[in-house]
């Protein structure tokens, strides 16, 4: 299997999706705006839920709907994440098989990321990530080396900067969609102020 | 740093009264209360009287939550010091020893007030807890059984989620059915009924799903997830080979419903901001690319 890369957008996005919901597990997809040959390349990725993860109405309606968005902006689902509430246990519910499964039925390489939430603490020079891809009809662990994480202490600094300000408190997943249909789950806001603080022009980087 | 008090200019008052208000509202705002609580206690603890305690209790808890273990210990030896027998103190010092994965420890506090007070339902629940922290799914869901058959109603409110954590959507449907008796007019477990049934799925739970769907929209017609679940079980039953030609108009009919609600509420909601352009426009492609396949 080839290379994964995972940009910056979707790594920061994720990781304030843990933050923002501590003690809930969580869950979303993977995006990418690329097909370069064999590499996945994911751009971006959309919050879902963070309650009753393995419940179906919302999953599917959710999948749909990211669906037919990634479709008017040139997009695919590409995979799905997970954090367990329970920090001790970072791997793959059945829930989280079944979604990654049908997600693989229309992209071959599609992964299965989780995070690993006894990771995620400012001491942890690693990306708490651990990826499975699909081999032999089973998720398997993907080589680590096969990751990439392009500018990681980059991408790791916005994340923290951004949790340190409060901005996890602008994210909206599907879930907190549902409650208030004016928020926006595709998250534009906080794409440019990511995209803000990775630009080079930003003295402080 | 600094002091809340400096920050929203607010006295001790009305530090005292939110903590009250964020108590009897069941907020799990834990960050906040530590700030709030924290300050209250080291600045105003003279000037508290009785409401210390309680407030000791809910900091404490809150402290655990935000892994300030040095907060949650003063607190905790104060109402060590004060009460020093009560059962509900000793069901703190569990929760710490919890917080601090000390499991052993915590269960023994929490045994030694069962043998007291075998009704005590709060200790049965840190006992369950501590076998979902741990991963134990079979022994959680046992100790569940075990608990949900002294039929107490308030037990099924925090348990329905257990269940279907550990995917025994059977136990969750029964949960619900209790709340469902005991709080008839509560939209949210009617609306997570539906789920669960659709989720088990097969036409009779859809058809049941789509029954409860509507009920939650009848106690509130502003629920999104039980008008897209209305018109989602709708569409499917419509959708499927196995009715007959009555049930099946009719669930078009209810999906139709339910698009046309749908559509109305994103175009309310659509005016006025610009953002939610994206998430409007898949809602809208969507609703038509199924009315397509069920045509």
């Amino acid at each position: 299997m080839g290379e994964v890369e995972l940009s910056c957008r979707a790594y920061v996005k994720m990781y304030l999706h843990c933050c923002l919901f501590p003690r809930c597990s969580i869950n979303g997809l993977l995006l990418s705006s690329s097909t370069a040959g064999d590499a996945v390349c994911v751009t971006d990725c959309v919050p879902l839920l963070h309650s009753h993860l393995s419940l179906a109405p919302i999953t599917q309606l959710a999948l749909t709907q990211v669906d037919v968005w990634c479709s008017q902006t040139q997009q695919r689902i590409v995979g799905y994440y997970q954090a367990n509430a329970c920090v001790s246990d970072s791997s793959p519910t059945p829930c989280a098989l079944k979604i990654a499964d049908k997600i693989s039925e229309q992209f071959e390489n599609a992964v299965l990321l989780m995070l690993d939430g006894s990771k995620m603490s400012a001491d942890y020079r690693v990306p708490p990530i651990v990826m499975y891809e699909r081999k032999d009809s089973r998720w398997t662990l993907k080589d680590k080396h096969t990751i990439m994480l392009r500018q990681w202490e980059e991408t790791r600094a916005i994340a923290g900067q951004m949790l340190d300000s409060g901005d996890h408190s602008l994210l909206v997943d599907f879930d907190s969609h549902l409650d208030d249909i004016t928020k926006d789950w595709t998250n534009q806001k906080l794409n440019n102020k990511i995209a803000e603080l990775a630009s080079p022009a930003n003295g402080s980087m | 740093m600094a002091s809340v008090s400096e920050m929203y200019d607010v006295g001790w008052e009305e530090m005292r009264d939110k903590l009250r208000k964020w108590r009897e509202e069941n907020c799990r705002n834990s960050e906040q209360i530590v700030d709030v609580g924290e300050e209250l206690i080291s600045e105003h603890a003279s000037k508290l009287g009785d409401d210390i305690w309680i407030i000791y209790e809910q900091v404490m808890i809150a402290a655990l939550d935000c892994s300030r273990d040095d907060l949650a210990l003063t607190c905790l030896q104060e109402l060590e010091k004060q009460f020093s027998d009560s059962h509900r103190v000793k069901r703190l010092s569990g929760m710490r020893l919890e917080a601090l994965e000390r499991y052993d420890e915590a269960n023994k506090d929490y045994d030694a007030i069962l043998q007291d007070d075998p009704t005590n339902t709060a200790a049965r629940k840190r006992k369950i807890s501590i076998l979902k922290a741990q991963g134990k799914s079979a022994e959680a869901i046992r100790e569940l059984n075990e608990y949900l058959e002294m039929t107490h109603p308030q037990l099924y409110q925090s348990t329905y989620c257990f269940p279907c954590h550990f995917h025994s959507y059977g136990k969750a449907a029964f949960c619900l059915e209790e709340l469902m008796m005991t709080n008839p007019h509560n939209h949210l477990y009617c609306e997570q009924y539906a789920e669960v049934k659709y989720t088990q799925g097969g036409l009779e739970n859809l058809e049941l799903s789509r029954k409860y769907f509507a009920q939650a929209l009848r106690l509130n017609n502003r629920n999104m997830r039980a008008l897209f679940g209305l018109y989602m079980s709708a569409s499917h039953i419509a959708a499927s080979p196995k009715v007959s030609a009555k049930v099946k108009k009719d669930n078009m009919k209810y999906a139709a419903w339910a698009a046309t609600q749908i559509n109305r509420a994103y175009k309310l909601a659509g005016r006025g901001t610009k953002e939610n352009k994206c998430s409007m426009k898949a809602v809208e492609e969507m609703l038509e690319s199924m009315q397509i396949t069920m045509s």
